[in-house]
């Protein structure tokens, strides 16, 4: 997008004040989002967005300037905007830019023209069809189409020459199910890191009758009972969970300020020593997946707990300059108009020894928690809750009857040394997630079906009695 | 310097044609932000951009292309994907474009001529002293997180095919900051913030005080037992459930059969202290605009009066499917969205109570300071639970701080249940700009510890 040559003069140019460091961001992205409801397609989008983030390092001052045009004169404005916070005269100067290169393959087999856009539109009302003759009680589905091409390319004056294409495509549907004044929705999607590939391996009619199946089974669901209950979790997208109870406060911004729970915690048992979990952004076909972040760093896989002990945390170039330690490669950004920070990539709780049948069963009062929206977390007491939009009663080792209205609250490092069962049944997230810590990037989360012994409960119904299995 | 709203009406013109309806949006902005930490600014970025989006009807289809490239060839292929991009969509005879209205032009005081001036150095001064005042309001304030200044200077431009052409300047000053507490029994945050259309309306100690105060007096808290009883909201969280209400209070979402309120038309669906308004004129009101997203005069809409439904927003799609006007609430995200039918300056009229006189007035129950929710409020089934953290009243006094409960009610019983309504109507940026005094609210369920 921009030569060698281009870049050092601009990084020669932001370094002129006396910076540290000094970097140049290309993005160039195309996008197409199609959105159906009401039985028809009522959104067809295409955008274009490029442009390039000049980022200067100043000890622990950062600064940054953007634009949207890629000629000369404009990054020069830029790097020299970001670089009008010093007052000093060049101290380094940029080391010769060579190409960094990644031995990570993610195949696009199926390139998104590959296919019309009439002949995905095509597929949303398909989905339409398929949700609406589902059952009567299916008063609405809605359902999105979007692929991402997005292609980067990082500059530093330290020689980091890196690019990168990520292709992102997703698929989603959701139904609204009405019966006497009762409404129940039931939402999901699927996608990841590939081509339409994604279309063969799935279908839009099975996904869309898995949400209908769901949203009608919760119209008859009871409230939710409030208390302390054990809790047993799916596997999957479940893994919401550890993402934002913990994997945020892993995070090395939380970390250098002390603001979060886990700082000073290497080494330390911090969850039972049944637990792994491990962050990986370089796993094929994931949302999450990089060949090099948004700093220019290669992407890896890093083990955060290991056997119960804290072993890393996600840093990302900032961070890590600060702490005198290299990268795992966690640094990433929304757009070239947003600075770079530590985020999570594809992060999950590791394979465990229990089948998750025997989980349900070792639970005589309980509620199972088969989907839920997203989830929240509190940086640094690391409370979190989450709301279930499938969920079960589990009475006597058996799943007896749905219930609405359930929010799970508790504390993550507390519960993550609690969870006293990991099912064998690791699988991450259908491809649909997006983590916003104020800035928006594609993340996926997994774990296999795990068993919380206690946890507060929230719910409408009289609170529970009787003894907690 | 580019005349925009020229440039605007050109490509309108080279777009449309017969029976192709064309509108082009161009939006200008200058951005600032700055986070400091310990005292020391950690982060600085201040850049321009610009941006155009245009929408194409064609017999009812609809297509959208956004570019921020500007060069003649990128804003052609802009305009032709557009328009290619119609005949995807599916015919929907109730799509198409505004007839132009005149837009009044009182002042809505959304423009602070001065912001432009002020030296970045003064900005660097707001954030300091957001900061100072979180760290200084206790010394178990032991840190802020994200404690950021930010500005924008934007400049919207919209033209279109059925002749409106209108611009308008709107500046933004927000300020954001999260308090981290500690005590022996470990650490606790609340946020602070405040947002206005002009830089000498912020108050950086207020700001900076509320995220110290709230985060120092929820630290030590213990769940109470599960019970059914009284909370008291505080405006931050009021806001996050009128956030629900708005979406089921739009006209899109009853025509959709997505909202918990659908066909209660004209009855009394809350309390009677429950008035509800949608006004995208409010002055200095940060979602104020002249005209809104599709170029409809914006004004002011009474949605619940004391208690009765007799509203919803609507934007020009969902009042043509039912033969009425739009209220102005067709909203925007810049030029890289439609224009989708949303709030403005939404809130809820105040009482006459202050906040002591109604903690005064609860033998027992929980003032809720703040929530986690995703998902936990929908506005389709009107479920509301959310975590919560706050303070015990006893006998109308504060007695302790609550850690690790959840509240949980319907968004019917909210609107039922509140019994009292504050003095304090703050807005509070949330979707669009969402407003709520202090409330009391009877019959929640406050789940805690397990009864004994
Ligand atoms: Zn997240």
């Amino acid at each position: 997008m921009i030569d060698k040559a281009l870049a050092q003069k601009v990084l020669s140019a932001a370094l002129r004040t006396g910076a540290d460091l000094a970097e140049v961001y290309v993005e160039d992205v195309t996008s197409l989002r199609l959105a159906l409801e009401d039985t028809k397609i009522e959104q067809a989008v295409r955008g274009a967005d490029r442009g390039a983030g000049i980022r200067v390092v100043f000890g622990n001052l950062v600064t940054y300037a953007y634009t949207d045009s890629l000629d000369e004169a404009s990054l020069l404005d830029a790097a020299s905007a970001a670089a009008s916070a010093g007052s000093g005269s060049a101290k380094s100067q940029v080391i010769d830019l060579t190409a960094r290169k990644s031995s990570l393959e993610y195949p696009i087999l199926k390139p998104f023209d590959s296919m019309s856009i009439s002949d995905k539109a095509a597929l949303l009302s398909q989905m339409d069809e398929a949700g609406r003759a589902y059952n009567p009680l299916i008063a609405q589905v809605y359902g999105w189409y979007q692929e991402i091409s997005r292609r980067v390319w990082v500059y530093n004056s330290d020689g980091v020459a890196a690019q990168d294409d990520r292709f992102i495509v997703e698929m989603g549907g959701g139904v609204i199910a009405r019966k006497n004044g009762t409404i129940q929705r039931a939402y999901s999607g699927f996608g990841g890191q590939m081509g339409l590939e994604l279309l063969d391996k799935n279908s839009v009619a099975g996904h869309i009758q898995r949400q209908a199946e769901s949203a009608v089974r919760m119209l008859d669901a009871k409230p939710c009972p409030a208390g302390d209950m054990t809790v047993v979790m799916c596997n999957g997208w479940g893994g919401v969970l550890f993402h934002e109870a913990c994997g945020h406060q892993m995070e090395a911004d939380f970390i250098t300020k002390g603001s979060s729970a886990y700082t000073g915690k290497i080494g330390q048992q911090v969850a039972n020593p049944i637990i792994t979990a491990i962050d990986d952004g370089t796993i094929p076909g994931r949302r999450g997946s990089l060949r090099f972040d948004d700093d220019g760093t290669p992407a890896q896989r890093t083990v955060l707990i290991e056997k119960g002990v804290l072993k890393d945390y996600m840093w990302d170039l900032v961070e890590a300059r600060r702490a005198k330690r290299a990268s795992t490669g966690n640094g990433r950004r929304e757009s070239y108009r947003h600075m770079p920070m530590p985020r999570m990539t594809n992060t999950y709780i590791d394979q465990g020894e229990h089948d998750p049948q025997e989980i349900i069963e070792s639970v005589k009062k309980g509620v199972y928690i088969k989907s839920m929206a997203g989830g929240q977390a509190d940086i640094s007491k690391g409370d979190f809750v989450f709301n279930a939009t499938e969920a079960y009663m589990i009475e006597n080792g058996k799943l007896t009857y749905p219930v609405r209205g359930a929010t799970v609250f508790g504390n993550g490092p507390k519960v993550l040394m609690e969870i006293d069962m990991v099912g064998n049944d690791l699988a991450l997230d259908p491809g649909m997630g997006t983590c916003g810590k104020t800035q928006g990037a594609k993340v996926s989360v997994g774990q296999p079906t795990i068993r919380i012994p206690k946890v507060t409960v929230g719910g409408t119904d009289e609170p529970v009695s009787g003894a907690i299995g | 310097m580019t005349n925009y709203l020229k440039l605007a009406q050109q490509v309108v013109r080279q777009a449309a044609s017969d029976g192709l309806e064309v509108e082009v949006i161009i939006t200008q902005s200058k951005e600032t932000e700055i986070r400091v930490s310990r005292g020391e600014v950690e982060q600085l970025s201040q850049s321009g951009s610009r941006g155009m989006g245009v929408r194409a009807i064609d017999g009812g289809r609809t297509g959208y292309a956004y570019t921020s490239d500007f060069s003649d060839k990128s804003i052609e292929d802009t305009w032709r994907s557009a328009v290619e991009l119609a005949q995807v969509a599916t015919p929907d005879e109730y799509r198409g474009l505004p007839d132009p209205q005149p837009i009044p032009s009182d002042d809505l005081e959304i423009w602070d001529a001065n912001l432009v001036n002020v030296p970045t150095a003064d900005k660097i001064e707001v954030a300091k002293r957001v900061e100072q005042a979180a760290l200084n309001y206790d010394p178990r304030v032991i840190i802020t997180q994200w404690c950021t200044y930010q500005d924008s200077i934007d400049h919207v431009y919209l033209a279109n095919s059925k002749g409106f052409a209108g611009e308008y300047g709107r500046t933004t000053v927000a300020s954001f900051v999260i308090g981290i507490a500690r005590d022996e029994n470990g650490m606790t945050n609340a946020f602070g913030l405040g947002v206005s259309n002009y830089f000498a309306d912020l108050d950086p100690e207020a700001i900076g005080r509320e995220a110290g105060e709230k985060a120092v007096s929820i630290l030590s808290g213990q769940p109470v037992e599960t019970q059914i009883g009284t909370v008291i909201l505080d405006p931050v969280v009021g806001a996050q459930i009128l956030t629900a209400l708005s979406q089921a209070l739009s006209a899109e979402a009853w025509q959709k059969k997505r909202s918990f309120l659908m066909d209660r038309m004209g009855q009394q669906v809350g309390n009677d202290m429950v008035t509800l308004m949608d006004n995208g004129r409010m002055p200095r009101g940060v979602s104020s605009a002249p005209f809104d997203g599709e170029g409809v005069p914006t004004k002011a809409t009474r949605l619940i009066d004391e208690g009765v439904l007799q509203n919803l927003i609507y934007d020009s799609y969902s009042a043509r499917k039912e033969n009425k006007q739009s209220t102005g609430n067709a909203q925007r995200n810049g030029h890289r969205s439609t224009p989708a039918l949303g709030p403005s300056n939404f809130y809820m009229q105040p009482g006459h109570l202050t906040r002591d006189e109604i903690i005064k007035g609860v033998d027992k129950g929980l003032y809720v300071i703040s929530v986690m929710q995703t998902g936990g409020i929908d506005p389709v089934s009107g479920d509301c639970s959310m975590g919560a953290n706050g303070l015990w009243i006893e006998n109308g006094e504060i007695v302790g701080p609550v850690g690790g409960v959840t509240i949980a009610t319907t968004l019917d019983g909210f609107l039922n249940n509140i019994t009292q309504v504050g003095n304090d109507l703050r807005i509070v940026p949330f979707f669009g700009a969402i407003g709520v005094p202090t409330l009391r609210l009877d019959n929640v369920t406050i789940g805690g510890t397990k009864k004994q």
